[in-house]
């Protein structure tokens, strides 16, 4: 968090704001005392019902979407860095996506990273049955878990992460509410192997400037 | 044998008039917008959720009208040839069957059968802002506690960004 108030501060005169939303079921206990310790003047808020991932179909974090001055999407859920912390992990270098952040805020939908609307389209279409179903799972395993009923929660939170296998954060909030070994038999660390390792574990942002003639035929 | 033979008939014409209501209505906890509300009289069996149209307009903000399911401007109409899947009248109270209302307006439900609680996700028109491209709007807090909207932020250029603690 501290290091996008650095960027923010660079970037806030060009009509610009940060809306960063903790996915914590626990809420202010678990995300509040991060965001205590960054004190960001960016917008920064507390979803304990996972509602961001539910309406953008997110399925890791830090995940990232670009919304114009119209409210309209420009590029959609992409892994986030700011700095390189995590880069022995995930190998991912952060100044590819905050260089593309910075030209997108200095010419809006000019920018070669603005996506084209056909692409968006591509990547935005959400009508698989099984994923839908997956998030009311989660969030009946969360109710669940919030009324004091760990155990009855658990067969729910397997069956929101068996319909929707690829989401990272339905494993890993559920991991973090009980003990993963005893009550999932694995591992966070056990499921990145499994799907290939950490290398693999965030799928690289497209940072490929989008062709020049698309950009002056229609702007986004 | 003659007065047996007209209670017992008499029983069945009862029960077949009740059905599938009578006398087994359960509490049920309905969660519907993240929110969480106990019923003490519910028919729920085989996947099925019946609630009184007083529950219904508590639960959820829905009530039924002449043009269908409505709350506010948002309004679902019943198919016709359907209806009796849908609404019932019974003990001088209008029923309405929430699953059925679900599956019609493409709305997930998740049920834990042994606390007889039922969790109703996104409807379809809520889900409608990814292929619109409008970016789909919702209200948190910070956290003092005040509430923001991500459409407060309409003019601006916005990075949504999510993480977590875990």
């Amino acid at each position: 968090m501290p290091g996008w108030q650095a960027i923010y501060q660079q970037l806030k005169d060009r009509n610009f704001e940060i809306v960063a939303v903790a996915q914590d079921t626990n809420g202010v206990k678990d995300a509040g005392p991060w965001i205590t310790a960054a004190n960001p003047s960016y917008t920064a808020l507390i979803d304990e019902k996972h509602l961001v991932s539910k309406l953008y179909n997110m399925i890791n974090v830090p995940t990232g979407v670009w919304i114009d001055d119209q409210g309209k999407i420009v590029r959609p859920n992409e892994v986030a860095f700011v700095d390189d912390r995590f880069k022995n992990f995930s190998g991912l270098d952060s100044m590819p996506y905050l260089n593309a952040l910075r030209d997108w805020t200095e010419k809006g939908s000019h920018s070669v990273y603005a996506m084209s609307e056909e692409r968006l389209r591509e990547k935005l279409t959400m009508n698989n049955p099984d994923i839908i179903l997956a998030a009311a799972e989660f969030g009946l395993g969360e109710y669940l878990y919030k009324a004091g009923h760990l155990n009855e929660a658990i067969p729910h939170f397997k069956e929101a992460q068996r319909l929707n296998p690829k989401s990272w954060n339905y494993k890993r909030q559920a991991y973090a509410l009980s003990d993963p070994k005893r009550d999932y038999g694995t591992t966070f660390m056990e499921e990145v192997e499994k799907a290939g390792g950490s290398k693999v574990y965030y799928t690289l942002p497209e940072l490929t400037p989008r062709p020049a003639e698309q950009i002056n035929q229609k702007p986004n | 044998m003659m007065r047996c033979g007209i209670s017992l008939g008499a029983l069945l014409l009862l029960s077949v008039a009740c059905l599938p209501a009578c006398g087994k209505e359960t509490p049920a906890t309905i969660i519907y917008d993240d929110r969480a509300t106990e019923i003490a009289a519910a028919d729920q069996d085989a996947g099925q959720l019946w609630i009184t149209t007083d529950d219904l307009k508590r639960a959820t903000g829905f009530e039924l009208k002449p043009q269908g399911v409505c709350r506010n401007e948002l309004c679902f109409p019943i198919p016709k040839s359907r209806e009796r899947e849908f609404v019932r009248k019974d003990a001088g109270k209008m029923w309405l069957n929430l699953a059925s209302f679900a599956q019609l307006v493409h709305q997930p439900v998740a049920h834990d059968e042994a606390l007889s609680a039922w969790y109703f996700g996104l409807r379809s028109d809520q889900r409608q802002g990814l292929s619109s491209l409008e970016a789909p709007d919702f209200t948190s807090p910070d956290i003092n506690g005040k509430s923001h909207s991500l459409w407060d932020f309409r003019g601006k250029k916005v990075l949504l960004l999510t993480w977590a603690s875990w």
